[in-house]
C-alpha cells in the first residue's frame, strides 16, 4: 500500500480538497466522496467557529471521517495568521493549520517572509503546520527547517487554473525536500495533476478546478485517477526522451530468414 | 404552452403574451405555491456572487437592471401592488482576514455597476445601529434591493390573467406525450393540452417533467428553511448578509431570516434543528434577536443544478419544440425578468448574446461518441 505520513497521521489518499465554491451542498458532498480525499481544507474566517456543527459548510460533513486542514486565508501578516490559527484550534476543529498569507487581493500570492514568521511561531506552539508558499526551492527549504510538517508550493496563482508554470522549480523542491511536498493552488485539470505527481510530489490540494467544473463530481473522480496515474508513473520511472526513433520490435524482427 | 406556474413560468408567460403569443400555463398545484412563494425576495447579484463576474453574475446583474421597469409593468397590468424596496445591502464579516476577500470582491464589482464601499466603525453602526459589536466591517452595496415575493408572484399571476394568459392549476402531474410534429401533454386529472412550442419551468420538478425525453437534466431540490421575527420590535434598514445566512426587513412588519441548504429530497418539512441553527446564528448578527422568537417558519425547495447555473435554452433535433427555463436555485425571483426576456427571445428564435450559451440545457449531455 502506497501510504504516506504528515506528522503522525498516515494518509492513503494524496488528494487534499477544498470545500469552498461548490454550487450546492449535494454536489459538494458527492464530489468529496468521489475524490476519496481524507483531508479537507476551508477558510477559518468563513466558519462559524463557536458552533461548527451549525456551520453552513461543515454541517454537511461527517467530522470523524476527515482530517481538517483549516487555512488562514485572508491574513496579511504573520500576527493575523497566528491569531486565526489559535481560534481554529480552540474551537476543537484541528491542530493542523495551512498558513496562507497574501498581501495582494488580485494575485493572492503568498508573502514569503510573513509565512516563515507565522510557521516558526505556530510550530513552537505545537501546531502541525502546512504553509502555502511560492514555488521557490530555497524558501521551501527554510520552511522545512522551521519545522513545517509539509510544504505546499503553488503551481500558479489560486483559482487561475493555469497549471504548473515552473515545473523545473517544483522538481528541485521535491529533490531537496525531507518533508512531503503538496502542490497547492493553480491546477486546472487532470493533466496538470498528472504532471505534478510525475514530478514526485506527495500530494495535491485543489478546490476551484473541481468545484467550478461543469460536473464537479465527475471532475473529482477525474482528479483522483489522475493522481493515481501520475503517482504510478513516477514510481514506475519514465523512459528518457530521445531525439530519434527506435522501433519497439527491433529491426532484426523484420528480417526474413 | 408553459409547464410550471412559479415565478419563472409566470414571468415567461407574461412576457410572451406581451409579445403577442397565445399562452397557456399548466400548474400541478397552485401558482407560486413552492419556492417562489417561500423566497425572501432578495435582488442581490453582488452579494450572491462573491467570486467573479461569470455568466451567471451577468444574467443576475442584467435582471436587477431590468427590475425597475419590469416591476412597474407587473403592477400596471395586474392592478396590484407589492413591496419593492431599494434598501441596499450590508455583507458583514467578523475577522480582519475577511477584508482581503471583500477588497477583491469590490475590485471587480465596481467595474460592474456597484458603487459599494467597505465600511466599519461609526459609519457602519450608524447605518445599522443594532448590529453586533463583533462585526468587524461590512461591504455596503447600495444597488441591491428586495421585494415581497408572495405578493409579487400573486401580482404576476393576476397580470398574466389580465393580459389574457390561460392558467390551468391543480392539474396534478403533467406528462409529456408527444414533442415531434407538435407538443401534447396530459395531466393527472385527465385533461389534454397541445401547442406548437413548450416551455418547461417546473423548477425542482423539471427532472420529472423531462424524464420521458431520455436526456439527463441534473436539477434537484435543496430545501431552504426560513423564519420571520417581528420587525417592529427589531427594526433593520438593510439586507444583511453573512457567510452563514441573511436577514431582511419587510414592509409588512416581518424580519425574514434564512436560509438553510438541506439535502432532504422533496420534503418541505421545517425541522427544529434547521430553525435553531438560524436562531443561534442570528444573535451573532443582531444580539437583541436572542430574546425574540420567530413567529413564523417555513421551507421551500430550491431547484439546484450541477454547476450552479440555470438551464435556459432550446433543445436540439427532434426535441426542438421544447425550451427549458429551470434550475434557478437561490435566484429565481431576481432572475425572473431576465429569464422571461431570454426565454421569449428563444421562443422567437432571435439571436441571443453569446454568454447565454453557458445556460444551454444540453451542456450536460454527452455526445455518445
Amino acid at each position: 500500500m502506497d501510504t504516506w505520513k504528515i506528522g503522525n497521521r498516515t494518509l492513503h489518499s494524496r488528494f487534499f480538497i477544498g470545500t469552498g465554491l461548490f454550487p450546492n451542498p449535494y454536489v459538494q458532498q458527492e464530489a468529496i466522496r468521489a475524490s476519496g480525499a481524507e483531508v479537507l481544507t476551508f477558510a477559518i474566517r468563513r466558519i462559524n467557529l463557536e458552533q461548527t456543527e451549525d456551520d453552513s459548510i461543515l454541517q454537511h460533513i461527517e467530522p470523524e471521517q476527515f482530517q481538517f486542514l483549516p487555512n488562514t486565508s485572508g491574513a496579511r501578516t504573520a500576527e493575523e495568521a497566528v491569531r486565526i490559527a489559535r481560534l481554529a484550534r480552540a474551537s476543537g476543529l484541528s491542530d493542523w493549520i495551512k498558513v496562507e498569507i497574501s498581501a495582494n487581493e488580485r494575485t493572492l500570492l503568498p508573502d514569503a517572509l510573513e509565512t516563515l514568521k507565522a510557521t516558526e511561531i505556530l510550530v513552537k506552539e505545537g501546531f502541525t503546520v502546512l504553509p502555502y508558499i511560492s514555488d521557490d526551492p530555497i524558501m521551501c527549504k527554510r520552511l522545512e527547517e522551521a519545522g513545517a510538517a509539509a510544504v505546499m508550493p503553488g503551481a500558479s496563482p489560486i483559482g487561475t487554473g493555469l497549471g504548473i508554470l515552473n515545473p523545473y522549480h517544483l522538481g528541485l523542491i521535491v529533490e531537496e525536500a525531507k518533508v512531503p511536498v503538496i502542490v497547492d493552488a493553480g491546477l486546472g485539470t487532470a493533466s496538470d495533476v498528472v504532471q505534478a505527481m510525475e514530478l514526485g510530489v506527495s500530494g495535491v490540494l485543489m478546490n476551484t478546478p473541481v468545484a467550478k467544473a461543469r460536473d464537479p463530481i465527475k471532475m473529482a473522480q477525474a482528479m483522483r485517477v489522475a493522481i493515481e496515474a501520475g503517482r504510478l508513473a513516477y514510481l514506475a520511472g519514465r523512459i528518457p526522451k530521445k531525439k530519434y526513433a527506435s522501433a519497439s520490435s527491433g529491426l532484426e524482427a523484420f528480417k526474413l530468414s | 404552452m408553459v409547464i410550471g406556474g412559479g415565478v419563472i413560468g409566470l414571468s415567461c408567460a407574461l412576457e410572451l403574451r406581451q409579445r403577442g403569443y397565445e399562452v397557456t400555463v399548466l400548474e400541478r398545484n397552485e401558482c407560486g405555491g413552492q419556492a417562489s412563494g417561500a423566497a425572501a425576495g432578495m435582488l442581490a447579484p453582488y452579494s450572491e456572487n462573491v467570486e467573479s463576474p461569470d455568466e451567471f453574475f451577468q444574467l443576475c446583474l442584467q435582471s436587477l437592471q431590468l427590475y425597475p421597469h419590469w416591476q412597474e409593468e407587473v403592477k400596471r397590468i395586474s392592478q396590484m401592488s407589492f413591496e419593492y424596496t431599494s434598501s441596499g445591502s450590508l455583507y458583514v464579516v467578523y475577522h480582519e482576514a475577511d477584508l482581503l476577500a471583500l477588497e477583491g470582491r469590490l475590485h471587480w464589482q465596481r467595474q460592474y455597476g456597484s458603487t459599494g464601499a467597505i465600511i466599519d466603525g461609526e459609519e457602519l453602526f450608524r447605518l445599522e445601529p443594532l448590529l453586533s459589536p463583533e462585526v468587524r466591517a461590512a461591504l455596503y452595496t447600495p444597488e441591491e434591493s428586495h421585494l415581497y415575493a408572495p405578493d409579487y408572484v400573486r401580482a404576476l399571476e393576476q397580470a398574466c390573467r389580465n393580459a389574457g394568459v390561460h392558467i390551468y392549476d391543480r392539474l396534478g402531474q403533467v406528462d409529456l406525450l408527444q414533442w415531434d410534429s407538435e407538443v401534447k401533454v396530459s395531466t393527472e386529472n385527465g385533461q389534454h393540452f397541445q401547442s406548437d412550442q413548450l416551455l418547461i419551468c417546473s423548477g425542482a420538478w423539471a427532472q420529472q417533467t423531462t424524464e420521458v425525453l431520455g436526456l439527463a437534466f441534473p436539477i434537484y431540490p435543496i430545501r431552504g428553511q426560513i423564519c420571520a421575527y417581528d420587525r417592529k420590535a427589531h427594526p433593520i434598514q438593510h439586507m444583511v448578509f453573512s457567510s452563514q445566512g441573511y436577514l431582511v426587513g419587510k414592509e409588512n412588519g416581518s424580519l425574514v431570516c434564512g436560509a438553510s441548504e438541506d439535502i432532504a429530497g422533496f420534503s418541505t418539512e421545517v425541522t427544529e434543528r434547521g430553525i435553531e441553527r438560524l436562531k443561534r446564528w442570528n444573535k451573532k448578527v443582531f444580539p437583541k434577536l436572542d430574546d425574540m422568537q420567530p413567529f413564523h417558519r417555513w421551507a421551500g425547495l430550491r431547484p439546484s443544478t450541477q454547476d450552479g447555473m440555470p438551464l435556459i435554452g432550446r433543445l436540439s433535433g427532434e426535441r426542438s419544440r421544447i425550451i427549458l427555463a429551470a434550475g434557478h436555485y437561490r435566484n429565481g425571483i431576481l432572475l425572473s425578468p431576465a429569464t422571461a426576456k431570454l426565454a421569449a427571445d428563444i421562443v422567437e428564435k432571435k439571436d441571443i448574446a453569446a454568454y447565454n450559451l453557458a445556460f444551454s440545457p444540453e451542456r450536460f449531455v454527452g455526445l455518445g461518441l
